[in-house]
Formats: structure tokens, C-alpha cells, sequence
């Protein structure tokens, strides 16, 4: 069981620089990525995007006929694929330009190929989680478009907030995701007061995807800072 | 115009003052100028010791002794001596004016005693019944001849003094007031620009008496403001470039760092080369934060990044840069012991979320840059409790917002300053070096000697750690841990901190 379907799908890679394109190309195929394409500047990169339907684009923001940007929201007008900017501008006002107009990341440069791969294998398995519902622990399994957790033979159920804790865990398999991070997935924008809430669902989390809850195996405490899922594809 | 007020306080008291010692020197130089005539009391005081000096001789003649010609032949003067009953004189000196008569009724003495003996003055003295004359030279004395004075004139002379001076000294005061007012007008554009120059741009209408001042002080703020855009401009220009710079850099350096993490994990290459490639990758991640640091270091210390201060809960930050630390340690050989006073739920400050998180996963950096070998990092949260640990009522809409498992949970929130330490029991630093991060200024952030044993600089990110405490308001310091390693503790001012009290 692993992310091979995620592998699959089309991804669209924009920068003017083409040495650069050419290595992301490289460091995605060595990852498993097997459907990618180039542009390096808009009009090309939107000409494919019609005929070519990428199911993920990573941008760059100054390209030489205009800009990210703007590429970005023709791009949205037409379909929600999921973009990841990838820039060497990385001033604030920039970053949350990028976060605001609703993009799914935002990577200054430089970076390292592990960095790029692991951010775009997240923002994949956000967006098209459902198409894989099945998520393999290693004593149980998680259908999220179930909402349930199959242990043995047996099959529980997952409530709201379980499912929204466990999903926020999942996207960042194998990471650590702080309390904050999981309250707020949970419970919203003011997610303070909700850390002793958080342990109880952990709790109950645990009981149904552990054999032994209290030595748990897959959903690992990192004591003081958050939790971390550990899925199959991640061992 | 507090100045203003102030000057002519002062201008009053200089007036006062001057009045008044102007009096007092007038009296003195009066007293001095007649000192010599309250002596002589004004002749008649000669005419007294001229009778005495009046001898009788040989029983039936008068004679003027020695001393008595002498004084007469000082004063130039004259004498006679008139017998009482009979108006005649009797004796009279040698010199005597043959216009001078030897008789005088009693209407002549009253007229000669008041005034003048054909326009001699006079002075007399009574020797015995008989009265004697002394005629000065016309030129010696002035003599008042109607010397009455209406009583109630006399009377009030005090009262009269003083309502005079009083007049006296309204009359000057106008006159300065009047004058002064005048001047103050046309000097308190002047006074008023001078006061607006370090602040504003001035223009100061040039007219009146002034207008040279107002034209300098107008020519000094255009310089002045000139000389500001420029020194902006020049900083502008400067954090611009440093941003510019940077940007260029990190396309190539994407590539460098690329390549030589690929090169890195190539099973097909030697050790050796997967060693070297290593080492690049690791010297470019440097290079990498090198940039950021200056970029953000040029933006603070040019004040081009403003703070986009929000309520930030300071412990969800730290935890954040933390647990992005530890899930970029691949290899875990940074263990991170995480430790938070008990029962510490929410730090709220206000602050710029970015910065904080950039803060601390500078110190974070830092540690992995002097540490290549790995080390245990602590990383403690404590509060400086404040005195006024009070309740705050606002958080109230938040607790019934809390699930209901935790209805046996309320919230205390404190005020107060918070601390973050930061250990490792990796490389220290010396005391040479800890005393230069302290004193090192922003803009000498490579000091030359601020290498450590590994040879590797506490740096730029630290500086911008400092910095970045500073602009909310709290401090950095550097220490030397207790395990001998490297320590930064920050401490930050609470906007409140929210602490769970567990109900039993």
C-alpha cells in the first residue's frame, strides 16, 4: 500500500528557468512521478493546463510574460487543481499574497528536493485523499470516506472531530503536527483551552486504530509538542 | 509659546530690577553731588564761624581775628556788622564793595537775609543783638527767596511720591508691553519654526524685521529634509538591494542545493563523493539561511518590514518552529526535551507570528550550525509572574465555547513577562564571545573575531533574534549553559496567559 496513485497524477511545473525545471523534473521522477510537465512561461504553461488537465501546478512567481500570480487565479477561474508556489521571492507581503488569492503552499527557494517532495505528496493526499480512501496502519487501516477504522475484523466508526484529527495527522504522515496545529483543525480559529479535549480524543483515537492504546505504535506522542501519525507509506 | 510666556516673565523681572537700581543710584549720586553744600549749609554756616572769629579789641573797636580774614579771603566774601536799633554797620571787613551801604533799615536786612544785597548773596549771623552779613561772590549761591510750601503739599509728599512712581512705572511697562508684543509677533513664526524643525518640514513667511532668520531657518529645514529623503533613500536603495541580491541568489543556489542533495542520496557514488556532496548540500542550507538573515536583517534595521502584530499565543509558535525542527532533523540527532511551566495553557502577546516563529527557529539553526554532530536541545517555557495576577473578565466568551468534558475547567489569566530558554549541551561559547553578541551593534553583524572552537560564527541569526525581541518590546540573552553548551533566553512582555486549573 503506498502513495503510487498519487504518483500518477499529472503535475505542471512552471519556471522561467529551464536549468531549474529540468532538475525539479529530475527530483520528482527519481521520487516516483511519472506524468510531469514544463513550462517556462504563462501562455505555454496555460495552453497545457487546457489540453492537458494537471491534477497539481508548481508555480514560480516572476515569469517573463507576467506574473504566478495572475497565472494562478486563470488557472482557478477554470478548475480548483491544487498549486504549490515555488519562488525566490520571499518576502512576507508575497507569502501571504500567495496564501491569500488560496493557494495550497508556498516555497521560498532555495530548497532541498526532500522539502519539495514531502510538500507535494501532502498537498496530494488533501486533494485527492477520497480517491484513496483506505490508509494502512500498522495495526489497522483508515477508510476516510467512511469515516471508519478497520481493526481486525472489527469495523468502528470515527466521529467528527476523530476524522478532522485524523485527517489533519494523515496530510503530515510521519511529521510532527503540534497541538495547536490539531486544535485548530478541530475547533477553529481560537483553538487555546483545548489541549486537555485534545488528549481525551487522542485517547479514543488510540483505542480504536491501537491494539494496546497505551503503547501506541502508529499515533506517536511527542511529548509536550504534538502528535505524529505513522502510516505504512511513511515505515 | 511656553518659551514665549517665559521670556517675557523674565523681561519683567530685568525691568523691575532695573528700576529699582536705577532709583537707588540716582539717590546715591544725589546724596554724593551735595554732599559738599549739606556741610557748608549752603554759606551760612562761613557766616557763623566769620562772628565768631569777630574780636572786641582795645575795648571800644571790633577786629577780625587772623583765622576770620583768612576765611573771608577764601570765600572772596565780604562782611558787615549792623547794630541792632540803629541799622548802621558798625564794623566791616576790608574788601567791601563801595556799592554796599553802611546803613539798613529793617525792611533792607529782611529783603538782604531772604535774597540779595545788590546781587550779592548773603548769608547772615546774629553776634549778640547785632547781625552780621556775609556777601559771597554774585556766582557762589543761588538763594530761593520764597521759600514757603502749601502745608497739605508737604503733608502728602509721601503719598504723592509714590503714586508718581507708580504712574511712572505703568507708563514704562506699556511702553515695553507695546513694544515687546510687537516683537514677540513677528518672532514667534521664527521661535515657533525652530521648534517644528527636527520634526517637520517648516516654512517660515519671510517678511518684517525677521525675515533673514525666517529665510534661514526655511533654507535649514529644506536641507534638512532634503538631506533625510536622502539618507531614506540611501537606506531604500540599500535594503533593496540586499533583497534584490538575494533574490538572484536563490534560483542558482535552488540548483546547487538540489543537485547535491540528489548527489547525496546516489547509491551509485562512492562514499567519499556522497560525503563531499553532503558537505555541499549542508554549506549551501547555510548559504541558504545567510540570505534570509540579511534580507530580514536589512528590512528590520530599515524599518521596511512593518509588524503585523496580531494576539499571538507565543507557546503555539515555539511548539510550531519546533516541531519543524525536529521533522527537518531526518536523522534525529537533535533531540528536543520540551518542557512548559505545569499548567500553562496559552501565552498571548502581542506580536508578529512570522517574527516570533523566525526567532526561534533561528536559535533552533544556530544550534544545528555549530552542532554538525548532533546535540540534545531543552527548550523550557516559564512565566515571570506579575504582580497584578488578576482576572480578565474578557476571556469569558471563549470558555463557553470550551467542550463540555471541560466544564470542570476554568481559566486564570495572568499578566506578567514570559521567558523561552533555549539549551543545548552541544559548543558553547566563551565569554569573549557571549560579551560581543551582547554589545555586537546591528550593523557589525560579522565581527572578526567571533569565531568559536568549530570556527563557526554566532552570528547573523542570532543578532536578528535580538532584534526581533527588541521591536516587541523584550529581550535576548546569551548565555553558557549549565551543561556547557549554548543558551538564548527570550523574555517577552504577556498581553495575558491563560492557566488551566484542573478542578478535583
Amino acid at each position: 500500500m503506498s502513495n503510487d496513485y498519487l504518483k500518477q497524477k499529472r503535475l505542471l511545473l512552471v519556471d522561467d528557468e529551464e536549468e531549474l525545471l529540468h532538475m525539479v523534473e529530475m527530483i520528482l521522477r527519481k521520487d516516483g512521478y511519472t506524468e510531469l510537465r514544463t513550462a517556462g512561461s504563462t501562455e505555454e504553461a496555460f495552453r497545457i493546463f487546457r489540453e492537458w488537465k494537471p491534477e497539481l501546478a508548481v508555480l514560480d512567481v516572476m515569469l517573463p510574460d507576467g506574473d504566478g500570480f495572475s497565472l494562478f487565479s486563470r488557472m482557478r477561474r477554470e478548475s480548483d487543481l491544487p498549486v504549490l508556489f515555488l519562488t525566490a521571492r520571499g518576502e512576507d507581503e508575497d507569502r501571504f499574497k500567495g496564501w491569500d488569492m488560496g493557494a495550497d503552499d508556498y516555497m521560498v527557494k532555495p530548497f532541498l528536493p526532500r522539502e519539495l517532495t514531502s510538500r507535494i505528496l501532502a498537498i496530494l493526499r488533501r486533494s485527492y485523499k477520497n480517491e484513496n480512501p483506505v490508509v494502512r496502519l500498522a495495526q489497522s487501516s483508515i477508510d476516510f470516506e467512511r469515516a471508519e477504522v478497520q481493526k481486525g475484523e472489527e469495523r468502528l466508526s470515527l466521529t467528527a472531530k476523530e476524522y478532522e484529527l485524523l485527517t489533519a495527522l494523515y496530510r503530515n504522515a510521519g511529521r510532527i503536527v503540534t497541538i495547536d496545529q490539531l486544535c485548530e483543525a478541530a475547533w477553529g480559529d481560537n483553538p487555546y483551552g483545548y489541549e486537555n479535549s485534545l488528549m481525551a480524543h487522542i485517547r479514543r483515537i488510540r483505542e480504536k486504530i491501537e491494539e494496546n492504546p497505551s503503547k501506541p505504535v502508529s499515533l506517536l506522542t511527542v511529548k509536550g509538542l504534538g502528535y505524529k501519525l505513522i502510516t505504512e507509506e511513511t515505515l | 509659546m511656553k518659551h514665549t510666556l517665559r521670556l517675557i516673565r523674565r523681561f519683567v523681572f530685568i525691568l523691575m530690577f532695573s528700576v529699582i537700581l536705577l532709583f537707588a543710584l540716582n539717590v546715591i549720586l544725589f546724596i554724593a553731588a551735595t554732599y559738599d553744600e549739606t556741610n557748608a549749609r549752603g554759606g551760612w554756616q562761613w557766616a557763623e564761624e566769620v562772628t565768631e572769629e569777630l574780636l572786641s579789641s582795645d575795648g571800644n573797636g571790633l577786629k577780625l581775628s587772623q583765622k576770620g580774614a583768612e576765611i573771608l579771603e577764601e570765600l572772596d566774601a565780604w562782611a558787615v556788622l549792623v547794630a541792632d536799633g540803629t541799622g548802621d554797620v558798625i564794623w566791616h571787613s576790608d574788601n567791601l564793595p563801595p556799592e554796599i551801604p553802611l546803613h539798613y533799615s529793617a525792611a533792607d536786612i529782611s529783603w538782604g537775609t531772604r535774597g540779595y544785597i545788590k546781587d550779592y548773596p548773603t548769608t547772615t549771623a546774629s553776634k549778640g543783638k547785632d547781625l552780621l552779613i556775609l556777601g559771597h561772590p554774585k556766582t557762589r549761591y543761588w538763594k530761593q527767596m520764597w521759600n514757603t510750601w502749601d502745608y497739605d503739599l508737604i503733608k502728602n509728599a509721601p503719598g504723592t511720591i509714590l503714586k508718581a512712581a507708580g504712574v511712572n512705572l505703568l507708563v514704562i511697562i506699556f511702553i515695553y508691553m507695546v513694544f515687546t508684543f510687537g516683537f514677540l509677533r513677528s518672532v514667534k513664526p521664527v521661535v515657533d519654526g525652530i521648534e517644528r524643525l527636527p520634526e517637520e518640514e517648516v516654512h517660515v513667511r519671510e517678511r518684517g524685521q525677521l525675515s533673514g532668520l525666517a529665510s534661514a531657518i526655511n533654507q535649514a529645514s529644506e536641507k534638512l529634509r532634503s538631506q533625510e529623503h536622502a539618507l531614506k533613500k540611501k537606506e531604500r536603495a540599500q535594503a533593496n538591494w540586499i533583497a534584490g541580491v538575494s533574490h538572484d541568489i536563490r534560483t542558482p543556489l535552488s540548483m546547487v542545493m538540489g543537485y547535491a542533495g540528489e548527489l547525496e542520496e546516489n547509491r551509485a557514488l562512492p562514499d567519499e563523493a556522497r560525503k563531499q556532496a553532503q558537505v555541499i548540500r549542508l554549506q549551501s542550507v547555510r548559504m541558504k539561511n545567510l540570505i534570509n538573515d540579511l534580507n530580514l536583517y536589512s528590512r528590520l534595521e530599515y524599518t521596511m518590514q512593518p509588524l503585523k502584530r496580531s494576539k499571538v499565543d507565543f507557546a503555539a509558535v515555539v511548539r510550531l518552529a519546533a516541531a519543524d525542527f525536529i521533522n527537518s532533523d531526518l536523522e534525529q540527532k537533535y533531540p528536543v526535551e520540551w518542557s512548559m511551566e505545569e499548567g500553562l495553557a496559552a501565552c498571548v502577546i502581542d506580536g508578529d507570528k512570522e517574527l516570533l516563529g523566525r526567532a526561534v527557529n533561528n536559535i533552533l539553526t544556530n544550534v544545528r550550525v555549530h552542532n554538525p554532530d548532533g546535540c540534545r536541545i531543552t527548550i523550557k517555557m516559564e512565566k515571570e509572574k506579575g504582580k497584578d495576577g488578576k482576572r480578565k473578565g474578557e476571556r469569558g466568551k471563549d470558555e463557553k465555547r470550551t467542550d463540555e468534558k471541560e466544564k470542570d475547567e476554568t481559566r486564570r489569566d495572568e499578566t506578567g513577562r514570559l521567558s523561552l530558554i533555549i539549551e543545548d549541551n552541544g559548543t558553547g561559547a566563551d565569554q569573549e564571545q557571549l560579551k560581543q553578541l551582547k554589545n555586537t551593534p546591528h550593523y557589525m553583524m560579522c565581527g572578526r573575531n567571533g569565531s568559536s572552537e568549530r570556527g563557526e560564527r554566532h552570528g547573523m541569526g542570532l543578532l536578528i533574534v535580538r532584534q526581533i525581541a527588541e521591536v516587541h518590546g523584550g529581550t535576548a540573552e546569551f548565555f553558557q549553559s549549565q551543561e556547557g553548551g549554548f543558551g538564548v533566553k527570550l523574555t517577552l512582555t504577556l498581553e495575558h496567559i491563560a492557566v488551566m486549573i484542573e478542578k478535583a
